[in-house]
């Protein structure tokens, strides 16, 4: 199941490329017959400079194709590339190297190191690195995301939403291709929670970022250009330019297809997780 | 709740492991040496008693050597005539038994034990004590026989028809051997020679008709104590020392228990050690234990778990760890007794490892000892995690004691510390060496518990210097390892005194040694005035020949003699004190430096005369012109009169106290049959140093125990004394490091868990695994230098304190051993990256999913 998202919405600038793309992307725990199907061959395309959302209900595989395109993880089958290079088949340390050049990282929770204070854990990928950051990039993604009086702050100093604000930075200091987010307003309370989306949306659209972002929150996925829904280790849907409502809509199908296995054409798989 | 104690114990069997085997070390070392002492001991009482015979006759001593004077005391042989005729003897037999003796092949290579154990020459008395029974060949007749032992004669290769030479304090002769002897038990480790009873008296002790001693063996129905009343009676009971069987075995014992008590406390320093640093591992480990079950304890005390429950169920695994490292340990202290057995018979003492004695007290010590430390070390935080809220369950508890304020500890410190400092200060000030003594071991105590109470407090400032660099050398990576050092200041804390504790130790003990050394270098310099020195390397005597020989030497301008003697002065004040004088020859001015108060060498070598110490005269109202009684070994005395006074470094040595010394002929008045100690020796006007020494050195060749010193060879014989002390001292400092690296690799281990998510992070965004390796590695390389830099501030302190007791026994002079500071620093760098090695790889094998999603 092919999930072109490169046609141009109306209304965004022409996207110029792929950022990543899966091809066949398989991933199964375990082996033979209680072999448990994660993700069962996904072909998924992510556009350069937009901002997707990944949605399904717990146990669907978004986590685990998340993981299996940032490098974290190793598929079973299929192919993943980044840009131009293919990263299924790098070796660790390879991979590590690109984590920390290429990709740019959210979790939900724990994303600070407690050690360290704020513009430390911003510049940590390219401290790690070696890289001396780029001043003019750093100071605009800092005052962008309005850190600037928050710099000398450690982490356990910082409000949960101002924390979100400087692992969003770190994700973006060292502007990598491509940032992957995961749940990162799942910790928040809403208002700390729309304003990490209005800088993740505000990356893309000012700083010509591509952000995918992985949620079980349509209020989330409202922020996103483009939705995939997965479903049971497939992409079962996607949906343009959503809107919280219709996404809540459609998440609303997948219990009815839940109650109903079979009703989809889709096999019921166990969960993954 | 037994249940869950137990499971909790099965739960955490990685990390109480570590702390099983600090247990299992100290109780090692304690059993082992139990075992050990008790082994050696059953067998040579075994010896002894079969050896001894029922009542030996020998001369009366009254004095004990301190230093060895050469001298054999010996009886008439006749003797055992009139024992014979006593009522009751069956036999009698006059013995020789010479310790001391040197015996080399053709080629004046030693024949006997260079280890120290004495060379024993007897007369061939064949009877059912003997410790030795003749194997081969045929009994010594005549001078120029001998029989030796098989174990010396296999060592050394001598086979029966060989030739060997033997110096004894008469001289040198050489003998055939002609039978080779067995122990009929365990050899001490000495070599044995047998001559015909003739060739022992005459060549032996130089005097036919004379003996060390006679053997008395009672006839059928009389008793041991019957017959030494008996024979006592005869001879008068205060012409000689009588002793029965159990009494001599007794005697016998005692001589080698000095050498076997050495042993036996040198283990114990080891226990003490291994348990001291133990209880900091356990302490810590419980600590943690706690410290990450805080939630869990507190959902038990929300069940309704009583206070006293919790304590209960963290004492009953510590009672457990204990049971388990005891058991261990016990073992383990069998296998390390048998290892010294193995190591005993290396040095030539055999004793049969199967006969291994244990005694009722050493599996009661091990348990006691396992038991006891894990008790006392799991009891304060048995306490704590009873103080656990049961509203630490419901909270998302951070690790406890982190926030909690160091006040009371900073209080405690102070308050120890200034005791101890107050007490140290005390010991420095002090003008007496008994006083100053105690002091400083008090002020040793206080200020290492207020190093260990504050250790804590000073993680912060200390590692911010000493991680100052590792931003900068190391970036992000060398940022993170010195904060998380700083992270949890009571745990890096705890973890670096283990290292601390062996380190203050060894920075004291090298301090002293080192000024040690430099006071009696100082005193070398100051005093040796001599071209060279020929002297045997144990102080031990050599035979009038050697002398004789040196002086026909070419080359060889002055020989100054020198000889020891123990005596017994009683002195003005009413003390008797009993030590060691020396005998110097005329001329001594022109091969030491002597510095007198009151008169000169003329006056105190007069005949009649002596010369002692300034500070010892002074203490016991001693002035020049006084005369004092003195008693000679062999029941001798004299009067002699105070000629001069000396003011010298370093005159209180073991059993030396006072400095006495007196001419050469008045020893030989009183003390006669003694042996030279010392030649100090000057080159002859126009012979070059050089040409002397290679001169002197071809005519002791056939005398390998004596050699040949300058003063930087003198120098380096005294510096190997001291240096045998300090390797003792770095022994314990390796067993202190091997159980602080078990405490390092259990706090890492510990972190790197508590850190999961963290590592997971960090990896994710692309740290490297050598990196993260690298991490954890200076986070531990930081802890143990910390250690060993409070270690040696503290150990620097008490070695000054060491030195100014020191100072008081005349040894002034203060050396810091810089170098050995040094090495201690770089060495506990590197036991970091050792300990780190296990928690390192652990955390770099972690995988980044996993670890992203730990709770």
């Amino acid at each position: 199941m092919s999930t072109p998202a490169a046609e141009h919405a109306p209304g965004l600038a022409p996207a110029d490329g792929i950022a990543a793309r899966a091809r066949g992307l398989t991933k199964a725990y375990g082996a033979g017959e209680t072999a448990v199907l994660a993700l069962d061959s996904v072909d998924v395309d992510v556009v350069r400079g937009r901002f997707t959302a990944v949605m399904g209900p717990s146990g669907s595989g978004k986590s685990t194709l998340m993981h299996c395109l940032a490098g974290l993880d190793t598929v079973s089958a299929g192919q993943v590339w980044l840009g131009d290079t293919e990263i299924t088949g790098l070796r660790e340390r390879e991979l590590t190297r690109l984590r920390r050049d290429r990709i740019g990282f959210m979790f939900q929770s724990f994303n600070l190191i407690p050690t360290l204070n704020a513009l430390e854990n911003i510049t940590l990928p390219m401290d790690i690195a070696g890289r001396k950051p780029d001043t003019t990039w750093l100071d605009q993604v800092i005052d962008t995301l309005g850190l600037r009086d928050r710099l000398g702050h450690r982490p356990s100093q910082l409000s949960g939403g101002q924390q979100q604000r400087v692992a969003c930075a770190r994700a973006l200091a060292s502007r990598p291709e491509l940032i992957f987010a995961d749940e990162p307003t799942g910790n928040l309370d809403s208002r700390a929670g729309l304003e990490v989306l209005g800088f993740l949306r505000e990356a893309v659209d000012q700083l010509g970022q591509t952000v995918v972002m992985v949620t079980h929150d349509p209020g989330a996925a409202a922020h996103s250009d483009l939705v995939l829904f997965l479903g049971d280790g497939r992409i079962v849907d996607e949906m343009r330019r959503p809107t919280a409502e219709a996404v809540l809509e459609r998440m609303k199908r997948f219990d009815v297809i839940r109650t109903r296995p079979g009703d989809s054409g889709a096999p019921a798989s166990p969960e993954e997780n | 709740m037994l249940k869950a104690t137990l499971r909790s114990f099965l739960a955490h069997k990685g990390r109480l492991l570590l702390s099983a085997l600090a247990v299992v070390l100290s109780v090692a070392f304690v059993t082992g040496s139990l075992i050990f002492s008790d082994t050696v001991s059953r067998t040579f009482d075994r010896l002894f008693a079969s050896t001894a015979a029922d009542v030996t006759v020998s001369p009366k001593e009254e004095l004990d050597e301190a230093v060895p004077s050469g001298r054999t005391a010996t009886l008439p042989a006749a003797l055992a005539t009139r024992v014979r005729q006593v009522d009751g003897v069956a036999a009698a037999r006059a013995d020789v038994k010479v310790n001391g003796l040197t015996v080399v092949n053709e080629d004046n290579e030693p024949v006997g034990p260079t280890t120290g154990a004495p060379t024993i020459g007897n007369a061939w008395n064949p009877n059912e004590r003997s410790p030795v029974r003749l194997d081969s060949g045929h009994a010594p007749r005549g001078p120029g026989q001998a029989l030796l032992d098989a174990e010396t004669a296999g060592r050394k290769d001598v086979r029966v028809g060989d030739t060997l030479t033997v110096i004894a304090p008469p001289g040198s002769f050489r003998v055939r051997v002609v039978g080779i002897v067995t122990f009929r038990t365990t050899n001490p480790g000495s070599a044995l020679l047998y001559f015909d009873p003739p060739t022992a008296q005459a060549k032996l002790l130089g005097r036919p008709g004379t003996a060390t001693g006679i053997s008395v063996d009672a006839a059928r129905g009389v008793s041991d104590d019957q017959l030494k009343r008996r024979v006592a009676g005869a001879l008068g009971s205060h012409t000689y020392d009588f002793r029965t069987a159990g009494e001599q075995a007794e005697s016998d014992v005692e001589q080698l228990g000095g050498f076997l008590d050495v042993i036996k406390y040198v283990m114990l320093g080891f226990a003490g050690v291994a348990v001291l640093v133990g209880v900091f591992l356990i302490v810590n480990t419980f600590s943690m234990l706690i410290a990450q079950r805080t939630r869990e304890l507190g959902l038990l005390r929300a069940l309704g778990a009583e206070r006293r429950q919790v304590q209960a169920s963290v004492l009953t695994e510590a009672l457990l760890l204990g049971l388990i490292g005891s058991t261990l340990g016990l073992a383990a202290g069998i296998a390390l007794a048998a290892g010294l057995i193995g190591l005993m018979g290396l040095l030539g003492m055999n004793i049969d490892a199967g006969e291994m004695a244990i005694g009722w007290v050493t599996p009661v010590a091990a348990y006691v000892v396992g038991l006891g430390v894990t008790f006392v070390a799991a009891y304060l935080p048995a306490r704590r995690a009873a103080g656990v809220s049961p509203m630490a369950a419901l909270s998302d508890a951070e690790v406890a004691g982190v926030g909690r304020p160091l006040r009371m500890r900073a209080v405690a410190g102070a308050v120890v510390g200034a005791a101890g400092a107050a007490a140290l200060a005390g010991c420095a000030v002090s003008q007496q060496t008994s006083s100053a003594a105690s002091l400083l071991g008090l002020g040793v105590a206080l200020t290492l518990i207020a190093t260990v109470i504050a250790g804590p407090l000073l993680v912060r400032p200390v590692i911010r210097v000493l991680g100052a660099a590792f931003p900068a050398l190391f970036g992000s990576i060398g940022r993170m390892s010195q904060r998380n050092a700083l992270r949890n200041p009571r745990r890096t804390g705890a973890t670096a005194a283990a290292l601390m504790v062996g380190i203050a130790l060894v920075g004291g003990m090298s301090v002293a040694s080192e000024s040690m050394t430099a006071s009696f270098d100082r005193q070398i310099d100051k005093t040796l005035g001599a071209d060279f020195v020929v002297q045997n390397s144990n102080f031990q005597t050599f035979p009038q020949e050697v002398t004789d020989k040196v002086r026909r030497t070419d080359g060889v301008g002055l020989v100054v003699r020198g000889r020891f003697t123990p005596v017994a002065v009683r002195l003005p004040d009413g003390d008797r004190v009993e030590t060691t004088a020396a005998g110097y020859g005329p001329r001594l001015d022109e091969v030491a430096n002597i510095t007198y108060t009151q008169g000169d060498s003329a006056a105190a070598l007069a005949s009649g005369h002596l010369a002692m110490d300034r500070d010892f005269a002074r203490d016991h109202d001693v002035r020049v012109g006084s005369t004092l009684p003195v008693e000679f070994p062999g029941g001798r005395s004299a009067r002699l009169t105070v000629g001069a006074l000396t003011d010298q470094d370093a005159a209180e040595g073991f059993g030396t106290q006072g400095g006495l010394f007196f001419g050469l002929g008045t020893l030989e008045r009183y003390a006669p049959g003694g042996q030279d100690s010392a030649l100090y020796v000057n080159a002859a006007a126009g012979t070059s140093d050089d040409a002397l020494r290679a001169a002197l050195e071809k005519t002791l060749d056939p005398y390998p125990q004596v050699q040949v010193r300058d003063m930087a060879d003198y120098k380096r014989l005294v510096h190997d004394q001291i240096a045998v002390l300090l390797y003792l001292v770095y022994a314990l400092l390796g067993l202190a490091i091997i159980i602080a690296v078990l405490g390092v690799v259990n706090t890492l281990a510990l972190s790197v868990v508590e850190r999961t998510r963290e590592i997971g992070l960090l990896r994710a965004i692309g740290l490297a695994r050598r990196q993260l390796r690298r991490m954890i590695r200076l986070e531990s390389v930081v802890i143990a230098v910390f250690g060993a830099v409070l270690g040696l501030a503290l150990g620097l302190v008490w070695g000054v304190c060491m030195h100014q007791v020191l100072a008081l026994q005349g040894m002034t002079a203060l050396a810091i051993p810089w170098l050995t500071i040094v090495l201690v620093v770089v060495g506990s760098a590197v036991v970091g990256v050792v300990a780190a090695l296990l928690p390192a790889l652990r955390a770099s094998r972690m995988n980044v999913l996993a670890a992203i999603a730990h709770e």
